[in-house]
């Protein structure tokens, strides 16, 4: 077995013992109730507990290497003259210093990143409805006739005007039976997909633990 | 990764200067801007410190030579699997990843920048450009283009003079007529209820929620049975981008919990939202400013550590609740003792999309078994939570968009008196509404409206001392509540004071059950039974305050610290005896005569510096729960409606725009084809 079958095993083994941990673990009533059987719950859920705070604290110590990262990249673009790698180190810098100084202060971000933010999302609308308005251009045919009816059905049905009444009914149909089941395949589809995922990376088809 | 190459030796190459770009449209006869200035090149790289035994990752320089591979390349040249083991189009992109990786292919481009790398000539010359040329199929590939036409970007054949794949169009050209129509009619149908309220359009939200099992007004009446010693996780799981939306809603969430005297203890999987949860705190602090008051961290609110993770934080929070819960966001231990999520009355969640929504409902919910989760969403979440809601007893909800948060204000005010938004016309206001204060400086009868006020709060009170806490809004059925600390009530003469006594309480002659102080040492009054809850004030020998109840074993009594607030002293500490309500009430107005006024919280601080945690004490005067109440809903509330006007009129607009768009294009479209038939 090479350094990849090694990896490949840890990586296995301690996804199973994970799912064993998290499925048993803490449910005495699997064991029918018997003496001791508490003990030995909570004894297969200790493996998932422990496992689970060391990757959070694994993803944790990952968003401190990512900064580290991040200047690094930049302060190599800043040498060859990148203006915007700049602002970034500079903007990080002040960040850093505002918050030291005024503890508890978050006006930048009140000031600065909620706007643009705030921004960026009122854009998506010009964008969206500018898209919309082009479906036709393209496919005019009856899946983009189809597309362009129901927006247009959503939109004046959530309407406050009593005129659109009849709108509204068929909005609210839509919301409530294709919406709805789109929505619950959606969640049936990922439940699926994660279960596949999770079998495939824990057997080492989908990920390299090469190492 | 091959042996014969290594990517990580690669740096950069000089950059050639490029290509003034052409000018087309009105551009053309607007001045060229100056570039943004360029800093001065350093001589060399700056040289990093280096740590011993740690893999040398990069050389500092490698001149790149003809012939190099590029990262392409390096993905054909992967033998981790077997060609017999890929699929047809593993097989495909490794066919095209070699092909593209030939000589003349831009070799020994730098890494630094990611698309000097991926955008090479020769992959922007497939059909589909680089993504495409990589990843894609061929009908993925004009799903591309159908996308990128629709949205108005360029096409490929377009974007061929430089890197950029989807170059600007002029902005003032003929081609750029149909945004500009749109865009301004958007603007127009935004804009206009901000500057008159002649272009109002629409009805307003209901003043209440419809009645559903679990609906909103579910929600409502969940967080309006709220107790004063009750805990509420509020989770805040949206960022800046949504916060125009879910900020009211967080607000009235945040407000309607401490009005009703409990604490809110935060916590989210996004730093942004932690301090823009601590920003919600500062708003909700300079309505209490009115009052001289001030709502205190520790005390009255609580903003935990930051959950890293995403999902997996969740999941964490769920495991270890009572680690999670003991220290917050400043690194600071809160005191709290909570060992699972069950010691939560409620769990409300503001969540910016359905996958918030979903990790909470899949790594949370299922572990609940008398909390409720209650949904505060925005409009695009709000398909996905319904399905949710529907589906599980445990999910309460949902509270969705602008338009029931307004319905929630309206509530909120019918019925504490908070401040009513104002209508863009001037309208006399009804005789029964209650004015805000923001706004009281407007009315015509200040002095009116502040004796309505007060007379709201008083009944607000009156109501809140109900002996069941859990009253339900009248358009609601009734909440299925964790029930509170068991209170065994003591076999005496108790009378327990009702509410409708408490306005009149000299004028009827009552026996209540008192405990007095008799340990010689002060002695804490806790938040709850048990000694790892948190120290509400100190107690002297000689002091004695009203029973309210015990617990099970009759070791802790309940007692009446001030109106809306209760604590829990030890049994051994106290002696129990009978007063009539004049009395007792006399002797507590004759000992407080003195300073200090207040209630007196003794507040634990632990702080850590360089290993060592040195506890600090100091004491804090803490606003009783009426006095919160009556600031505390106070919110500027002038902007709602020009705001749900301008989403009626926009929404009108955005369904006119591409009504008329598309009709615009499939005439034409018809017409190109009629054409081509007589071809």
């Amino acid at each position: 077995m090479g350094r990849a079958g090694i990896s490949a095993f840890v990586a296995f083994a301690v996804g199973l013992l994970t799912l064993l941990s998290l499925l048993l673990g803490d449910n005495p009533a699997l064991f029918g109730g018997q003496p001791g059987s508490e003990v030995l719950a909570e004894r297969l859920a200790l493996p998932g507990d422990v496992l689970l705070r060391l990757v959070v604290i694994v993803v944790a110590l990952s968003i401190v290497i990512g900064i580290a990262n991040l200047l690094y990249v930049h302060v190599g673009r800043v040498a060859r003259g990148k203006f915007y790698s700049a602002v970034l180190l500079a903007s990080f810098a002040f960040t850093i210093y505002w918050y030291v100084t005024n503890r508890g202060d978050s006006s930048l971000l009140e000031a600065a990143q909620v706007p643009i933010e705030s921004a960026l999302a009122s854009l998506l609308f010009f964008s969206l409805v500018y898209g919309g308005a082009r479906v036709m251009r393209k496919r005019a045919d009856i899946w983009g006739l189809l597309f362009v009816a129901v927006v247009i059905i959503v939109l004046l049905g959530s309407l406050p005007l009593a005129e659109l009444a009849p709108v509204k009914a068929w909005s609210d149909w839509l919301m409530a039976v294709p919406v709805s089941a789109g929505a619950r395949a959606i969640l049936l589809g990922i439940a699926l997909g994660t279960v596949v995922a999770g079998v495939r990376a824990m057997l080492g088809q989908d990920r390299s633990y090469r190492g | 990764m091959s042996e014969e190459f290594n990517w990580l030796d690669y740096v950069e190459q000089e950059e050639s200067a490029p290509a003034p770009a052409r000018r087309s449209g009105l551009r053309r006869f607007l001045p060229r801007l100056p570039r943004l200035p360029s800093l001065p090149r350093l001589p060399g790289r700056p040289r990093l410190p280096r740590f011993p035994g740690l893999p040398r990752l990069r050389r500092r320089r490698v001149d790149a030579a003809p012939g190099q591979p590029s990262a392409a390349d390096l993905l054909g040249a992967q033998d981790e699997r077997p060609l017999e083991a890929l699929d047809d189009r593993l097989l495909q992109l490794r066919e095209r990843s070699s092909a593209d990786s030939q000589p003349e292919a831009d070799a020994g481009q730098p890494l630094y920048d990611v698309d000097d790398v991926l955008v090479t000539p020769a992959l922007l010359q497939k059909p589909g450009g680089v993504i495409s040329a990589d990843a894609l199929a061929k009908a993925q590939e004009q799903q591309v283009e159908l996308l990128r036409d629709i949205v108005g970007g360029a096409t490929q054949d377009e974007g061929q003079g430089g890197r950029r794949l989807m170059p600007g169009r002029a902005l003032f050209s003929l081609g750029a007529l149909p945004r500009l129509i749109v865009a301004s009619v958007l603007l127009l149908g935004v804009s206009l209820p901000f500057v008159s309220s002649n272009y109002a359009e629409g009805e307003l939200p209901p003043s209440q929620f419809p009645v559903a099992a679990q609906g909103a007004a579910a929600v409502y009446s969940l967080l309006d049975s709220l107790t004063a010693n009750d805990t509420v996780l509020v989770a805040f799981e949206y960022g800046p981008m949504a916060a125009g939306e879910l900020d009211p809603l967080a607000e009235l969430a945040l407000r309607h919990i401490v009005a009703r005297g409990a604490v809110p203890l935060i916590v989210s999987s996004s730093p942004i939202a932690v301090a823009r949860a601590q920003n919600i705190i500062r708003a909700i602090n300079r309505s209490v400013a009115a009052g001289g008051l001030s709502l205190q961290h520790g005390i009255d609110y609580f903003i935990l550590r930051y959950l890293p993770g995403g999902s997996l934080g969740i999941r964490e929070l769920n495991e270890n609740f009572a680690d999670v819960v003991r220290v917050s966001a400043k690194g600071v231990l809160t005191g709290l003792a909570f060992d699972s999520l069950d010691d939560m009355a409620a769990v409300a969640l503001i969540a910016e999309s359905a996958e918030d929504l979903r990790n909470w409902a899949e790594q949370v919910v299922p572990e609940l078994e008398d909390t409720r989760l209650l949904a505060f969403t925005g409009m695009a979440a709000a398909p996905l939570a319904q399905v949710y809601a529907d589906s599980r007893d445990e999910i309460f909800g949902l509270v969705a968009g602008y338009r029931d948060a307004f319905t929630y204000a309206e509530m909120l005010q019918a019925k504490f008196g908070a401040s009513k938004p104002q209508t863009g016309q001037p309208e006399p206001e009804p005789a029964s509404s209650n004015a805000g204060h923001d706004t009281q400086a407007d009315q015509p009868d200040a002095a009116g409206a502040q004796a309505e006020r007060a007379e709201a709060t008083v009944r607000a009170l009156v109501a809140s001392l109900q002996p069941s806490p859990t009253a339900p809004s009248p358009t609601a059925p009734p909440p299925t509540l964790t029930p509170p600390p068991t209170l065994t009530p003591r076999p005496s003469n108790t009378a327990v004071p009702t509410a409708t006594e408490l306005p009149t309480a000299t004028a009827t002659v009552e026996t209540i059950l008192i405990v007095e102080v008799t340990s010689p040492q002060q002695v804490r009054i806790r938040r709850g039974p048990t000694r790892a809850d948190d120290i509400l004030r100190l107690a002297r020998a000689g002091d004695s305050f009203e029973v309210l109840g015990a617990n099970a074993d009759g070791s802790w009594y309940n007692i009446a610290l001030a109106p809306g607030l209760a604590g829990w002293i030890a049994e051994f500490l106290v002696e129990e005896r009978t007063s009539t309500r004049a009395a007792f009430e006399a002797g507590q107005a004759s000992a407080s005569a003195g300073p200090p006024a207040g209630p007196v919280i003794l507040r634990s601080v632990f702080r850590f510096s360089l290993g060592k945690t040195r506890p600090r004490y100091y004491q804090v005067n803490s606003p009783t729960t009426s006095d919160l109440r009556d600031y505390v809903l106070l919110r500027n509330r002038s902007q709602e409606i020009p705001r749900l006007e301008a989403m009626t009129l926009g929404s009108l607009a955005a369904a006119l725009a591409i009504a008329l768009g598309n009709v615009f294009y499939a005439l034409g479209a018809l017409r190109g084809r009629r054409r081509e038939g007589r071809a």
